[in-house]
C-alpha cells in the first residue's frame, strides 16, 4: 500500500513546520527509489557536540508512532564505555529497541502516541534526551535522573 | 374398591400438578391410611403430607428441535424412522436434541424417531413415537407437522421389562426466544443488524453475548488471543474451553443464546499491518464495539471508523477495574477517541493492565509492569453500559420501546466508579449513604465535552495547521529528496 494524499500532505506540512519553527537543522525527506520517507538532521548539544537523529517514517504515520534513532556517533557509548544500544528497552536510560546498533530514544511509548503529535515535538524530545545523555556522561547518573517521564500532552 | 369420586379428584389433582397450575383439589399423603388421597383445596387434612409439583417431577425430559423435525419431515415420512442424537445431562434426567446447541454433553444417546406404529429395530433402547392427535399443537408434547396434522410424541426408554416414558417437549427456538423479548424489542427488529466486536475479552465477550440475547442477527468478532486458565475468572468462556481462540469461544456462546445468529470469527491482531482487513470488516458493520484495552488499537479503530462514518463504542476499565469509562463516537456529531485523548489525557491513559501482553507494552527491561486485572464483577457494569449504548445505535431510526432512552443517553462519555481508589481524584468521594448531590461510586455519570474542530482524526487538523503558517494545503512544496537511503 502506498502513501495516501493526506499522509504526503502531512509530511510536507511537517517539513514546513520544522523550517518555520527554528528546527531547520531537521527536515522530512523523500527517497524516490522506494517511495519512502524519513526525517532527520544533525542535532547540536549545548556543549557543541553533534549527534545525528534519524526517524524512518512508518507506513501508518501519523497514527503509528515513528521511532527515533541516534545514528552518529556510532556506537554511542555510556559513561562505562558500553554501547547505549546494549541496554535494549531501558527505563533508566529512556531507550527502546535499538536498530543495527543505533539506540532508539524513547520519546513516546506506543501506548501514549497519537496522531496529534508533530515531528517537531519528537525532535524536541530528542534534543532533551541528548542534553540528559551528556549529563550522564559527566556524572555517571542515569538519564532518568535528568528527564522525568515523558509528558503526556503533545 | 376404589371410590369413583376419589379417583376423579385424584385425576384432577394430578392434572393440575402436571400443568403446575392451582386446581380445585390437591394431593396429600395420608399418614393414617398410608396412601395418597385427594382432598378439596383448602380442606385441612390432619396427619397428612402435602404433595407438590416438585414431588411429582420425577420423569426425565426429552427436548426435540421443532425446526429440525420440520426440515426432516419428508425423510421421516418416507423411511418411517429417523435417528436423532440427544445430549444426555444429569444421568439421563434431561436429554436435549444435540442440534439445539453447539456445546453437546459428553454423554450422547442415540434415539430413533418413529413415524406412527413403525416397528423399531431390535436393541433400540430410546425411541420417540409420533402418532396423530386431535390435541392442540400448543399443548406440551405435540408437534405441528408440515403436512398440517398435529402429532403427539411419546418417548419410550428401555425394554418391556424395565420401561420408562420420559416426557417429550418440542422447542421452537426463534419464536420462543422472541416471545421473551416482545414488548421491549420486537422480534425481528435487530435480526438484520451487524455488530463488529473488536476485542472479545471480558467486556467485549459479555457485550456480544448480551446483544445476541437481544436478537442481534449478525456478529463479526476480532481478537488474536486464546482463552487462558487465568481468563476464566472473568471471561464468560469456561475451563473446558481453555486454549481456544476467544473469538471461537464467543462464537459458540452467541450460538448458545441465539442459534440463528450469523457469526464470523477472525483471530486477528489489530495493527497497522492488519488495517486493510479491519477496514473491510468495519464496512460490513452497523455498529463497532471496541473492547481492546490499549490506546494504539483504540485510536486505530477510531481512525478507520471515522473514515467510514461508522458509530463506535469504546469501553475500558481503569487499573484493577476501580472504575471504567465508555465513549460513544458518532462521526461528525460527537467527539471521537482522538478528541477524548487530547481533551482528557489523564482519563484516557488510565487503563487496566489485564494481560502480560498489555504489561509488556508499557514495561521497560529494567522496570517491569505487573499484571493487575480487576474483578469480573467490576468489569460487567462497564460492559453493560457498552452494550446498552450499542443497542441504542442499532435501534436508531427504528420504533422501539427503548427509543425514549435516546433522550437520557445523550452524553458522549460515561464514567463509573466501583470504589474510591486511593491516590486518585475520586478518593475523597463520600459514602453512598452520606451523599445528597455529590458524586459517589456505583452511579453512572454522563459527561459532555466538545468535539475538537482541529482534531487530527475527525477534524480539520491539516487545514488548520497550514492556515496557522499561512500555507495552502493544496500547493505545499514537496519535501526534499534524499540522494541515498539511510538505515
Amino acid at each position: 500500500m502506498g502513501w495516501t494524499l493526506e499522509q504526503r500532505q502531512r509530511l510536507a506540512l511537517e517539513h514546513q513546520v520544522l523550517q518555520r519553527e527554528g528546527f531547520d537543522q531537521f527536515g522530512v525527506y523523500h527517497y524516490a527509489a522506494d517511495d519512502s520517507y524519513s526525517a532527520g538532521g544533525l542535532a547540536t548539544a549545548n556543549s557543541g557536540y553533534q549527534y545525528r537523529l534519524w526517524i524512518p517514517i512508518p507506513s501508518g504515520y501519523p497514527h503509528q508512532r515513528p521511532p527515533m534513532y541516534i545514528t552518529s556517533p556510532d556506537p554511542l557509548l555510556m559513561f562505562d564505555m558500553k554501547p547505549v544500544s546494549s541496554l535494549g528497552v531501558s527505563h533508566q536510560m529512556h531507550t527502546l529497541i535499538p536498530l543495527a546498533g543505533w539506540p532508539q530514544i524513547c520519546h513516546w511509548r506506543d501506548t501514549r502516541w497519537h496522531s496529534g503529535i508533530l515531528l517537531q515535538k519528537v525532535f524536541l524530545k530528542g534534543l532533551l534526551w541528548i542534553e540528559a545523555y551528556e549529563q550522564h556522561l559527566t556524572t555517571g547518573r542515569s538519564i532518568a535522573d535528568f528527564v522525568s517521564t515523558m509528558a503526556e500532552r503533545a | 374398591m376404589s371410590d369413583p369420586q376419589q379417583q376423579q379428584m385424584i385425576r384432577e389433582a394430578m392434572k393440575s400438578i402436571a400443568e403446575r397450575k392451582p386446581g380445585r383439589t390437591k394431593l396429600v399423603y395420608d399418614k393414617t391410611k398410608r396412601t395418597i388421597v385427594a382432598v378439596a383445596e383448602g380442606v385441612q387434612a390432619p396427619r397428612a403430607l402435602n404433595i407438590t409439583a416438585d414431588d411429582a417431577d420425577m420423569f426425565a425430559v426429552v427436548t426435540l428441535s421443532s425446526a429440525w423435525l420440520r426440515d426432516n419431515w419428508a425423510l421421516l415420512k418416507q423411511d418411517g424412522r429417523i435417528p436423532a442424537s440427544l445430549s444426555s445431562w444429569d444421568d439421563g434426567d434431561a436429554m436435549t436434541h444435540s442440534v439445539l446447541g453447539v456445546q453437546p454433553s459428553p454423554h450422547i444417546e442415540s434415539s430413533l424417531i418413529l413415524f406412527t406404529e413403525t416397528t423399531p429395530p431390535a436393541g433400540q433402547d430410546l425411541r420417540i413415537i409420533l402418532t396423530p392427535t386431535a390435541d392442540s399443537p400448543d399443548r406440551p408434547g405435540t408437534f405441528a407437522a408440515p403436512d398440517g396434522q398435529t402429532y403427539r410424541a411419546v418417548c419410550v426408554r428401555g425394554t418391556n421389562n424395565a420401561e420408562e416414558k420420559p416426557e417429550v417437549y418440542f422447542a421452537d427456538i426463534q419464536p420462543e426466544l422472541a416471545t421473551r423479548r416482545s414488548g421491549i424489542l420486537e422480534s425481528a427488529i435487530l435480526q438484520d443488524k451487524c455488530v463488529l466486536v473488536i476485542g472479545v475479552g471480558t467486556g467485549g465477550a459479555h457485550a456480544a453475548v448480551e446483544l445476541a440475547k437481544c436478537g442481534v442477527g449478525r456478529f463479526i468478532l476480532v481478537d488474536r488471543d486464546r482463552l487462558g486458565v487465568g481468563n476464566v475468572v472473568r471471561h464468560p468462556g469456561s475451563i473446558s474451553q481453555v486454549g481456544r481462540y476467544k473469538v471461537n469461544v464467543v462464537q459458540d456462546l452467541i450460538h448458545e443464546k441465539n442459534p440463528a445468529a450469523q457469526v464470523a470469527a477472525h483471530a486477528l491482531t489489530v495493527s497497522h499491518e492488519s488495517c486493510e482487513q479491519i477496514r473491510v470488516l468495519i464496512a460490513q458493520a452497523d455498529v463497532v464495539i471496541c473492547g481492546t484495552d490499549n490506546r494504539p488499537s483504540k485510536l486505530l479503530i477510531n481512525q478507520m471508523c471515522i473514515e467510514q462514518k461508522k458509530p463506535a463504542i469504546y469501553g475500558g476499565a481503569f487499573r484493577r477495574a476501580y472504575g471504567g469509562q465508555v465513549l460513544r463516537v458518532r462521526p461528525g456529531e460527537s467527539p471521537c477517541q482522538q478528541c477524548f485523548v487530547s481533551a482528557m489525557p489523564e482519563a484516557a491513559a488510565d487503563e487496566e493492565v489485564s494481560t502480560s501482553a498489555d504489561a509488556d507494552e508499557i514495561a521497560y527491561s529494567d522496570r517491569p509492569v505487573a499484571v493487575e486485572p480487576g474483578l469480573s464483577l467490576d468489569v460487567l457494569p462497564i460492559a453493560n453500559m457498552l452494550t446498552k449504548l450499542a443497542l441504542l445505535d442499532l435501534l436508531a431510526g427504528k420504533e422501539s420501546s427503548l427509543s425514549m432512552l435516546e433522550r437520557d443517553f445523550d452524553a458522549p462519555w460515561y464514567l463509573w466508579l466501583n470504589r474510591p481508589e486511593p491516590g486518585t481524584q475520586y478518593a475523597s468521594w463520600p459514602p453512598l449513604s452520606e451523599s445528597s448531590d455529590e458524586m459517589t461510586i456505583h452511579r453512572w455519570y454522563g459527561i459532555y465535552f466538545e468535539r475538537d474542530p482541529d482534531c487530527p482524526a475527525c477534524g480539520n487538523f491539516l487545514g488548520s495547521l497550514a492556515a496557522h503558517y499561512g500555507l495552502d494545503l493544496g500547493s505545499l512544496e514537496e519535501v526534499p529528496a534524499l540522494p541515498g537511503k539511510e538505515g
